[in-house]
């Protein structure tokens, strides 16, 4: 049968397995590299790893910054900036397209529109409007994940039981509470979810930004270091990406539980 | 004192070419339990929306008495408070537990987001006020246990209590209920319906001690044997009515073609059957028979045998 359940045993061991076999693969893969020419970058070593994380972390020798810290913290803000105006935007049109059907009629065809444009395509629109500095990170990653998440929200919204909306105004309702009291309490798991979900895509759309005019974080020093082949730096910074969104969707699921105690025990 | 607590009057209502009722009169008494009973498709539900005010109907008004001390009726105009409402799904907020859902309505209709926002303490008082009461209420509909339970974690008849100790906590003027005991099974169904007969009880017992009783309810269900037992009158609605009379060549809606008192039950009394299948007979001759057309206002005599000062 499928979609049984498994242990937790099994798992936390599935789980390790499959950390312990990529790590098992890059070692292989490094030793053969490395077997050929000793002084490879593209597949570095343990140790080549460790000395890119501690290069990272000293302060530079020309510029006295440490690449690790400046980076992340300009990375980090732009991120956290980009999506909650993000999530704030689509939060209101959404839930005002999915209350009112005016709203939804305007907004709908401009945002399919919009849904289809990918951000880094037009990320030279973003510079002219919005300059080379933080606004241009912030507005292409809020523009980049709003039609979805919009979407998203509308479309749970509109799932709300008429009945539930009746009895709302039955029990002395306003407009204004059946919207923000009883609505958005319905639609905040699906606003964490979809916000969860929209980490990979922001962080997408910040990292092509700032390789391409960035003159810091993360996708800079990637694009910088790439060009010089310094793999090290490269995978280390991967790691820390990779490390940096597995934290946002862990604290998203916290505050998941935290907010909405009913989806815990579903 | 007017012990009329809602009046539907000349009701029409029509969907496009499908025309679904027709001069609906209905005036409930306060303290009555009124069962609507149907054939399906004869629009009792839409009765139901227009008297809950969601779907104001075509023609005609719904009117609700607001103030107990005056004769005076006011026309609704869309939902409202005073009309509380229990339906048979989606009967509660599946992200409230049950003593949150219950005190849901005192939190929307006694406070405002600008006092659960500027007035914080004052709002964390209420709360805890608002609360306790629930509490009661969840022990009067025997619920004491599950005050923390979400919806997902209750069984069908669980909810549909919670969902009455809502309707009640807010002491509407009319309770409707839209088939509300439909997807339970026999057992629990009846332990509902014996909940209702005690709230009927209360207001036998307000009646005796010369107050007005508390609770007026309109149940709709198709479920004959239930319009009887939990009901004190019982109000046919039927598209089988001889409209041809009227002069109309097409059938111009469902009317009220059945209005009699029906008998009162205990709580704990034992049900048989036989007690009301006269009645039974009746109304499944006059509203449920599609060959049987007859003139309305025939059995429509609930009113013509009660005293001329209750109206």
């Amino acid at each position: 049968m499928i979609r049984r359940t498994i242990q937790q045993r099994a798992r936390i061991l599935l789980g390790l397995l499959s950390v312990a076999s990529l790590l098992l693969g890059y070692t292989w893969l490094s030793h053969r590299q490395h077997k050929d020419n000793p002084k490879d970058t593209t597949i570095p070593s343990w140790n080549q790893l460790a000395e890119g994380v501690v290069k990272s972390i000293q302060p530079n020798k020309l510029s006295g910054e440490r690449w690790l810290l400046v980076d992340a913290k300009a990375t980090g803000y732009r991120l956290f900036l980009g999506l909650f105006s993000g999530v704030a935007g689509s939060l209101l049109i959404g839930i005002h397209m999915g209350c009112f059907p005016k709203i939804e009629a305007l907004l709908y065809p401009s945002l399919s529109f919009f849904a289809k444009i990918p951000p880094t395509a037009a990320v030279a629109v973003f510079m002219v409007m919005a300059g080379l500095g933080t606004p241009m990170y912030v507005s292409m990653i809020a523009f980049g994940i709003l039609p979805t998440m919009a979407v998203a929200i509308h479309l749970t919204v509109k799932s709300f039981p008429d009945e539930l909306q009746f009895k709302a105004y039955t029990l002395g309702a306003s407009h204004a509470e059946v919207i923000w009291t009883i609505l958005f309490q319905f639609v905040l798991p699906k606003l964490i979810e979809t916000t969860r979900l929209m980490i990979g895509p922001a962080m997408v759309y910040l990292i092509a930004a700032e390789m391409i005019f960035g003159d810091v974080g993360f996708g800079y020093r990637i694009r910088l270091q790439s060009k010089l082949l310094d793999m090290s730096v490269v995978y280390s910074y991967l790691a820390l990406l990779a490390a940096f969104g597995y934290l946002m969707d862990f604290a998203l699921r916290r505050m998941e539980l935290w907010l909405c105690p009913w989806c815990r025990q579903h | 004192m007017n012990s009329i607590a809602l009046e539907c009057r000349g009701i029409h209502h029509w969907f496009g070419d499908k025309k679904v009722l027709w001069d609906v009169n209905i005036k409930v008494g306060r303290g009555q339990f009124l069962s609507l009973v149907g054939p399906s498709g004869c629009g009792k539900s839409t009765l139901l929306r227009a008297v809950v005010g969601t779907h104001l109907p075509k023609k005609g008004k719904v009117l609700v008495n607001l103030a107990h001390n005056s004769n005076k009726m006011t026309r609704i105009h869309g939902p409202g408070r005073d009309r509380g409402i229990v339906y048979q799904h989606y009967s509660l907020f599946p992200f409230l537990t049950a003593r949150e859902n219950v005190a849901l309505g005192l939190k929307l209709d006694r406070t405002s987001i600008p006092l659960r926002f500027f007035q914080y303490l004052k709002w964390r008082q209420l709360r805890r006020e608002h609360l306790q009461l629930a509490d009661e209420y969840l022990e009067k509909v025997k619920l004491k246990d599950a005050v923390k339970l979400y919806p997902h974690e209750m069984s069908g008849g669980m909810r549909q209590r919670v969902a009455i100790a809502q309707a009640l906590i807010m002491k509407p003027e009319i309770i409707l209920l839209d088939e509300p005991f439909g997807a339970l099974d026999e057992s629990t169904r009846e332990d509902l319906q014996r909940l209702l007969l005690q709230l009927y009880n209360q207001n036998q017992a307000s009646r005796k001690r010369n107050r007005p009783p508390p609770y007026t309810l309109i149940i709709v269900t198709h479920e004959l044997n239930e319009a009887i037992y939990v009901g004190d009158r019982l109000v046919g609605l039927s598209m089988y009515w001889n409209w041809k009379e009227n002069g109309h060549k097409t059938c111009p809606g469902a009317a009220v073609v059945y209005d009699k008192a029906s008998p009162v039950f205990e709580p704990h009394e034992v049900r048989e059957y036989e007690q009301f299948e006269r009645q039974r007979e009746e109304v499944r001759q006059q509203v449920f028979n599609s060959n049987h057309l007859q003139a309305v206002g025939k059995h429509v005599t609930y009113w013509d045998k009660m005293p001329k000062s209750t109206l």
